[in-house]
């Protein structure tokens, strides 16, 4: 076929796409790793070390513990939503509702989600001064909406509605054929959940539960709005090292700390991919 | 099966997880549009003082009104640049390039991996010496806003291409003395209207609600502008957080109802890779 549209130019019209990536990608990636491979002002290790080994361990710990127990109860709840969700079939629309909803919520995040949090859990929140006025004070207790519960509670609200998208279409998946198999044997409900269900729902679940700890792990404008930049998280103390940058002389930290957070990540998003590559496979059998 | 059961924990859940969703918006109208604080709220000051005067004073603020068209207007050179980019690199994979599909779709994930936070280091280590004018002008930001588009621009655009059938279309365009960028603007840019305009919508709620990248380069959008109007007149930020979410919605339901006209394809958009 004398088609010049057809790919006998090679790679050609590929070349936009890669040169952008390159350009407006790699290079600042490659940068930052070079940066953070360097040494910080008095230092004698690089960058990436130096973080690893004095305080900022610890916000490390701190993110990766925030975004474990974020994960798991977004995975848990949105699990829980997507199977109730699915089992209610009168009003028809409530499925349809919820599918919409969770493609809206699950990218919000941002500033208007933590104004939307202030306002309901803050110090001075609706739902603070109800449960203080029932004699539940919340803020007693060491809790405040910029803590680490605070944060896990916002969070959820965009936590939920990824995992229900994760994880509808793979419910959908479950064949009723097979439930009425395990009782025609004389199994009970939770006998099909332990030993059908959540057998054949595990490989989704895990990989919700990854994509929601990589979501969490890198979110940065909530957790920043919350704490008024306070916060004790990695990506908002990146904001501090950069800012500080020419004054402390430290700024490679900051460099240092996106790092490890593109490596954590790496591995992470690595992990789904492949995860959901082996599910593929096995679903074409 | 017991088909007659009622769906009792079903509903618990259902419940208490779409009151933790509304809750929070409801309770930020009140704020944005209710003039009593919270202490003196009661059942007799319940229904009094509500106002618009919170959100028409924010409508009305000096800086309200640049910060929304700068946004507005970022959002427009986005769109164009991943619609430019990105609708013949798409084609052109379903054409000839099939060998590349999985690389093109492997790279357009890039950006999750190298999140906003941390782009935005490697941004400013590279080019403030290199080139400085993606770091001092407001535009400098379109083609990283860009980047962050590109995930669900490759699956939105990717969907809409592989449901046509683009062998016999560009063939029919050809037969009939069409030339290649006839073909493409006339023939597949018109059949392909529902993913580009999913493309565009997307990018712009991206857009209006990205804080990262523009808080740290110290650009004044919208998101900026909130979070500096926090302190000074919590009602307007409040107010305009309401109208961004409401907005944002908005552009998610049109994405809604255009792809629930074709049948399918939801949930192909967004987060999820």
């Amino acid at each position: 076929m004398p088609n010049k549209m057809k790919g006998r130019s090679g790679v050609l019209p590929l070349l936009p796409f890669l040169i952008f990536v390159t350009i407006f990608l790699l290079v600042p990636t490659i940068t930052l790793f070079v940066r953070a491979s360097r040494r910080i002002e008095g230092g004698t290790k690089p960058a990436m070390m130096e973080a690893m080994s004095n305080e900022l361990r610890g916000s490390f710990v701190y993110s990766a513990k925030l975004s474990v127990v974020s994960a798991l109860s977004g995975a848990a709840i949105g699990f829980l939503f997507a199977v109730a969700v699915t089992r209610i079939d009168r009003p028809r629309w409530l499925r349809t509702w919820v599918t919409g909803f969770s493609g809206v919520a699950a990218n919000l995040g941002g500033i208007p989600l933590a104004f939307a949090f202030i306002a309901t859990l803050g110090v001075q929140g609706l739902v603070t001064r109800i449960l203080y006025h029932w004699g539940v004070d919340i803020y007693d207790s060491g809790f405040t909406i910029a803590s680490f519960w605070g944060i896990v509670v916002v969070y959820l609200y965009f936590q939920i509605p990824l995992m229900v998208l994760v994880m509808l279409p793979a419910i959908d998946g479950l064949k009723p054929t097979w439930s009425e198999a395990c009782a025609n044997v004389g199994g009970s409900r939770s006998h099909y959940w332990r030993f059908i269900g959540l057998p054949i729902l595990f490989p989704p679940i895990l990989g919700g539960f990854l994509l929601l700890f990589a979501n969490a792990f890198s979110a940065y404008a909530t957790a920043f709005a919350l704490s008024s930049g306070a916060s004790k998280l990695v990506p908002v103390q990146i904001r501090f090292f950069l800012q500080g940058e020419t004054i402390t002389g430290r700024g490679n930290l900051g460099y240092a700390l996106a790092g490890w957070m593109v490596i954590i990540l790496i591995f992470v998003l690595g992990s789904y991919l492949a995860l959901r590559r082996r599910t593929e496979k096995w679903k074409r059998g | 099966m017991k088909k007659t059961r009622l769906p009792v924990w079903e509903w618990i859940t259902v419940i208490v997880c779409i009151s933790f969703f509304i809750l929070p918006m409801l309770i930020m109208a009140r704020f944005a549009l209710q003039k009593v604080p919270v202490s003196l709220l009661g059942r007799d000051t319940l229904f009094s003082r509500w106002t618009l005067s919170g959100v028409t004073a924010t409508l009305t603020d000096d800086e309200f009104r640049p910060a929304l068209f700068l946004s507005l207007r970022i959002a427009f050179f986005t769109v164009a640049v991943v619609l430019v980019l990105m609708v013949p690199t798409v084609i052109w994979l379903h054409l000839g390039g099939k060998r590349w599909r999985s690389l093109v779709e492997v790279i357009s994930t890039l950006p999750y991996v190298v999140p906003p936070i941390a782009l935005v280091v490697g941004i400013s280590g590279t080019f403030r010496d290199l080139f400085p004018w993606l770091i001092t002008s407001n535009y400098g930001l379109v083609p990283f806003y860009g980047l962050l588009c590109l995930p669900f621009a490759f699956r939105t655009l990717d969907a809409g291409v592989a449901s046509l059938d683009l062998r016999t279309l560009v063939d029919a365009s050809r037969s009939l003395g069409a030339s290649s960028s006839k073909t493409l603007v006339s023939v597949l840019i018109p059949n392909l209207r529902i993913s580009i305009m999913t493309t565009a919508f997307l990018s712009i709620a991206v857009v209006l609600g990205e804080y990262a990248i523009a808080g740290l380069l110290l650009k004044p959008t919208l998101p900026t502008y909130m979070v500096e109007a926090q302190g000074q007149q919590p009602q307007g930020a409040m107010a305009v957080a309401l109208l961004l979410l409401a907005g944002t919605s908005a552009l998610f339901a049109l994405i809604g109802l255009t792809t629930n006209n074709r049948g399918k394809k939801q949930n192909e958009t967004g987060l999820v890779i």
